[in-house]
Formats: structure tokens, sequence, C-alpha cells
């Protein structure tokens, strides 16, 4: 097939065609609704009442504004704990997964199970394991005598904040152990023969091959864990419904208040913070990764 | 060898726990679900199997639940469908055919993926109002197919490339159309990655709660998450052993297709971001 000119810009063209339903869907629904909530933040748009352009004002009251700067504290807490906790853990159970295992099927279909279910449902089960006087947990730290009385684990700020970690890192964790595994067993087994040879131990493997050769997958699971984590919504809107009093109000549960009562504008500039934090640690942890292994493209 | 020796009974018993943290929790929603008490394993209170918990969340009429779980599989389906059509034809483009700046299309996508739902959902909602179509399918499939359109692509393009491009030439020679290529050639021989493209695509949108939650007000469209999550029962008391026996049920689709599907969901998720 002889590639002259003219073939090539009709096969760009073709190219662009088969692009166009994917890009258009893309700006209608992800695009123009990002920009939307970004000139919605600069207005004061409240349902029945006449929309009015504000400037920064938004900004400026949510800076000034005790329970927004609760949620940003909670929803960074939140991300700072669970994040590293769910990739320790997900690396753990990698780790074990890569071994000759009996029933490996079964075990790694076990693994999926918390995966692919709904958050919601997460968030209801926990509710119950909490629950103060038929939950599990509260059975479970009595009868072995842990605790002298049951513990009310939604009705205290640190209850409640521990049994959200909880909770998402029994969700999310699996995830990263599926993605990490998949990059240990792209780790040649040689390496681990020659260590083997040269007399190295199982710490001094881990840490001279395993986690070098990892740390590629381990950035992109940090990076997705960590998107995820920030914009947590589903789990704190059925386990704990942002209380008590507040201090479990992850800054996407403060935005949706607003929408859900009407007030469009405020409620914007507070997804524009979150979308802002987003973008910064996203680009954060990919020059992380670029930086110090050129790998990202 | 002795190192082997320590480590195996480690290695086991940690695979052990690994199981009971990953199905502990589920086990105990599917046992409330049957029990007439939720806290059936404490010796004061005697454990009585029942099936009057599904017997009341199927057949409830002022429950809604089976509209939720028939609206949550069509507007799943539908959207997973049409996501995967779509990533598709640009995944060909992508990996077939001349095109500059590539690269920069596939990280533009995966970037606008990063968007968190609430900083979409406001606008989302005056969308829909204005369109009339706040509470219908078109509301959630519509927003779900764009939301899954870049893990869709990530996921279609590392499987097209494995794909040798001499079978495009030859059905080019053959006087066919760059479609014909992609459905009659690259389809079925792609058809377990598209396949495990699918069943992510579906359980997503499955899943997915933010969007449903303000999109929909009632069971016309509302879909089995928000269901679940607004789930009070019809009396004062929080009504576990109901909440567990819809959970079971709302869970069992995904649950089932990921247990089926496993090799291909694991497959399918770890594309893109684990390099080969």
């Amino acid at each position: 097939m002889n590639d002259n000119n003219h073939f090539f810009s009709r096969e760009t063209w073709t190219a662009l065609g088969f692009l166009l339903p994917l890009a258009g869907f893309v700006v209608i629904f992800i695009l123009v609704p990002v920009l939307g909530t970004l000139t919605d933040s600069f207005f004061l748009d409240v349902t029945y009442r006449p929309r009015r352009y504000l400037g920064a004002d938004n900004f400026i009251w949510l800076a000034s504004d005790p329970e927004f700067g609760r949620a940003l504290r909670f929803t960074l807490l939140f991300v700072l704990v669970s994040v590293p906790l769910e990739v320790i853990l997900g690396l753990i159970i990698a780790l074990v997964l890569n071994e000759r295992l009996p029933l490996r099927g079964l075990i790694r279909a076990a693994v999926l199970v918390p995966w692919a279910i709904p958050a919601v449902v997460s968030g209801r089960i926990f509710e119950l394991i909490y629950n103060y006087s038929y939950g599990a947990a509260n059975y479970l730290l009595t009868t072995l005598h842990l605790t002298p009385e049951p513990v009310n684990w939604l009705g205290s700020e640190i209850g409640a904040f521990l049994a959200l970690v909880a909770a998402d890192s029994w969700k999310t964790t699996p995830f990263a152990a599926i993605i990490l595994l998949a990059g240990l067993s792209a780790i040649p087994d040689d390496l681990y023969r020659q260590a083997k040879v040269d007399r190295a131990d199982f710490i001094q493997r881990f840490f001279k091959i395993t986690l070098p050769l990892l740390k590629p997958v381990l950035i992109v699971v940090l990076l997705f864990r960590t998107i995820e984590a920030l914009r947590v919504f589903d789990l704190i809107f059925v386990l704990t419904g942002g209380g008590p009093g507040g201090a479990t109000t992850s800054v996407s549960l403060f935005g949706y208040s607003y929408f859900s009562a009407g007030d469009f504008g405020y409620g914007s500039a507070a997804s524009v913070i979150l979308f802002i934090m987003a973008f910064g640690l996203s680009l954060g942890l990919i020059k992380l990764g670029r930086v110090e292994q050129g790998l990202m493209p | 060898m002795n190192e082997d020796a320590v480590k195996r009974p480690i290695i086991l018993a940690a695979a052990a726990v690994t199981i009971l943290f990953c199905l502990a929790p589920f086990g105990y929603m599917v046992l409330t679900g049957f029990s007439r008490y939720p806290d059936f394993f404490s010796p004061d209170t005697p454990w009585i199997v029942t099936l009057s918990n599904y017997r009341t969340v199927m057949a409830s009429e002022s429950l809604h639940f089976t509209a939720f779980l028939r609206n949550s599989i069509i507007i799943s389906a539908a959207s997973a469908v049409i996501s995967v059509f779509f990533a598709s034809l640009a995944a060909y483009a992508i990996t077939r055919l001349s095109l500059p700046g590539k690269l920069f299309f596939m990280f533009l996508i995966l970037s606008l993926s990063m968007f968190p739902p609430v900083s979409l959902v406001g606008y989302l909602f005056k969308l829909m109002t204005a369109l009339g179509w706040i509470n219908t399918y078109p509301a959630l499939i519509l927003p779900y197919v764009a939301w899954t359109l870049p893990l869709s692509l990530w996921i279609l393009v590392s499987y097209f490339s494995q794909i040798p491009r001499d079978l495009d030439r030859a059905g080019l020679v053959d006087g066919c159309s760059r479609m014909q290529i992609l459905i009659k050639i690259i389809f079925p021989l792609a058809a377990p990655g598209i396949f495990a493209t699918l069943l992510l695509a579906f359980i997503f949108a499955f899943n997915e709660f933010l969007f449903a939650l303000l999109l929909t007000t009632d069971h016309a469209a509302r879909t089995i998450p928000v269901g679940i999550a607004l789930f009070e029962g019809l009396h004062g008391q929080i009504p576990w052993g109901e909440i567990m026996a819809a959970a079971t049920l709302a869970t069992m689709p995904v649950v089932v297709l990921a247990l089926i599907f496993q090799r291909r969901i694991i497959q399918g998720l770890t594309r893109g971001a684990v390099k080969e």
C-alpha cells in the first residue's frame, strides 16, 4: 500500500470520526459540567432567586466558614490515614497471594468481593457492625473483655472516624492488592533466584528487588486511591451521615448538602476547591513517579 | 530450605486471615438477611432462620425494591454497552490509524476522570432539570457513559494493540471499510477484552451513588444503591434484617459476575495500571 499524503489525511479523518462520539460524550457530560461548576462558583445561584455575579465572594465566605474548614481538615486527615493503611495492607495481601497457595483461584475470588459490592452496601454492613446494641463489633469487644462496656462507635468523633477508616479499608484494600499483585507477578523470578544464590534473606530481597521494581505500580495505586479517597462520599453518607455534629463531613458531602438545598453557587465553590486539590495531588504524585523512575510517558 | 519452613506457615495463616477479612462482613450481611433478630450471634438471642425479610423486601409495594433493581440493571447495562462501543471506536482509531497527538489525547481523557463527581453533579442537576429529564433513565445513562468512557478506552487500547496490524491491511485489500474491519475482524479477536470491559463498566455504573441520589426522585428511575441508602423500613425501628436482605439482593448481580468472571475482571483492571 503506498502511503502518499492523500491516503494519510483520509485515514486521519476516519480516525477523528471514530473519536468523535467518545469526545462528544466526555465534553458534554464531564468537561462542560466542570466548567459550569467553575462558573457557578462565582455566582449567587440559589433556586427561586435571581442569579447574581459575586466575584470571589463564595471563596471568601468558604475561607471563613468553620464548617468548611472542618470538612477540609477531615477530608485530608481521612486521605492521610486511610490511603497509606490501604496500600500497605494491599501490599501484604498481594505478597501473600503471589506465593504458591492451595485454592489460589478461590482466594482471589474472595478478594474481589469487597471491591465488587456497592460502597453504599458496605456502609450499611458496617453501620450494623458498629451498632451500639446489636452490632458485631461491640459483641466481640465485650465478650473478649477488650472493653469493659460497649463502645459508642458512631456517637463519638474519634469512633466515627476510625469506623469510617476501617469500613473504607475493607472496601478498597482489595483493589490495591489486585493491582499490586499484577505488578509483583511482572517481576522476573530470575532476580529472586539470583538473590537467593547470593544469600540475600527475605527482608533484603524485599527492599532490594521487590520494592524498587514495584515502585511505578505503587505510585499508580497511590494516585488512584488518593483521588478516590479525596472524593469520599457514599460511605460517609450512609455510615455517619457526616456526624456526629458534622465531625465526619467530607468536602464532597459538604458540597452535596448545598446542592440538595438548592444553593448551587456555594456548593460549586466548595467543589472547585476539591478538584483543585485532586488535581494538585495527582500532579504531585505523577511528578514523583517521573522524576524518580523516568517512567510515566 | 530452612527459610521456607518458617515462611510457609506464616503465608498460609496470612492467606486464611485475608479470606476472613474479605468475607466476614459479607457473610454477616447474608446471615442477618436470613435471621429474625439482627443480634443472632449473641447467646441471649435465639437464632431463628427466616425468609420473611426477603418476602417483605420483594413483595412490599411501598418499598419499590424490585423497581429499583430493574432500573439499576437496565441503566447499567445500557451505559456499559454504549460506553464500550464508543470506547472501542476510539481505541481502534488510537491503536491502528495515523493520528497526531494520540498519547496526549489518552492522558487528556484520563485526567478528566480525576474530577471528583461532586464537581459535576450540581451542573448536571441543573442541565437535567432544564431538559426535563430528572428522574428518567437518560439522566443517569448519559453521565454514566461519559464517566466510564476513560476507563473503557484505556483497557480497550491495551487489548487492541495486541492484535496484529497485518489483519487490518488484509481487510483493506479485500475492500472492507474501517468500520467493517473493526466489527468483523477486531471485535471477534478482542472479544475477551471487550467482555471484561463491559463487565467493569457495568459494575461501575451499577455501584454509582451520588449522581443517582441527586438526579432521581422516586422509583421511576431510582437505582438500588440509593434505595439501600435511603431504606428506613416501614415501621419505626431500623429493620436490619430487611435492610440486609435488600443489600444481599442488590449485591448479588455484581458479586456473581465478579466471581464467575474473576480472571477476566482482574485482567481488565490491571491493564493500563501495569505495563507488561
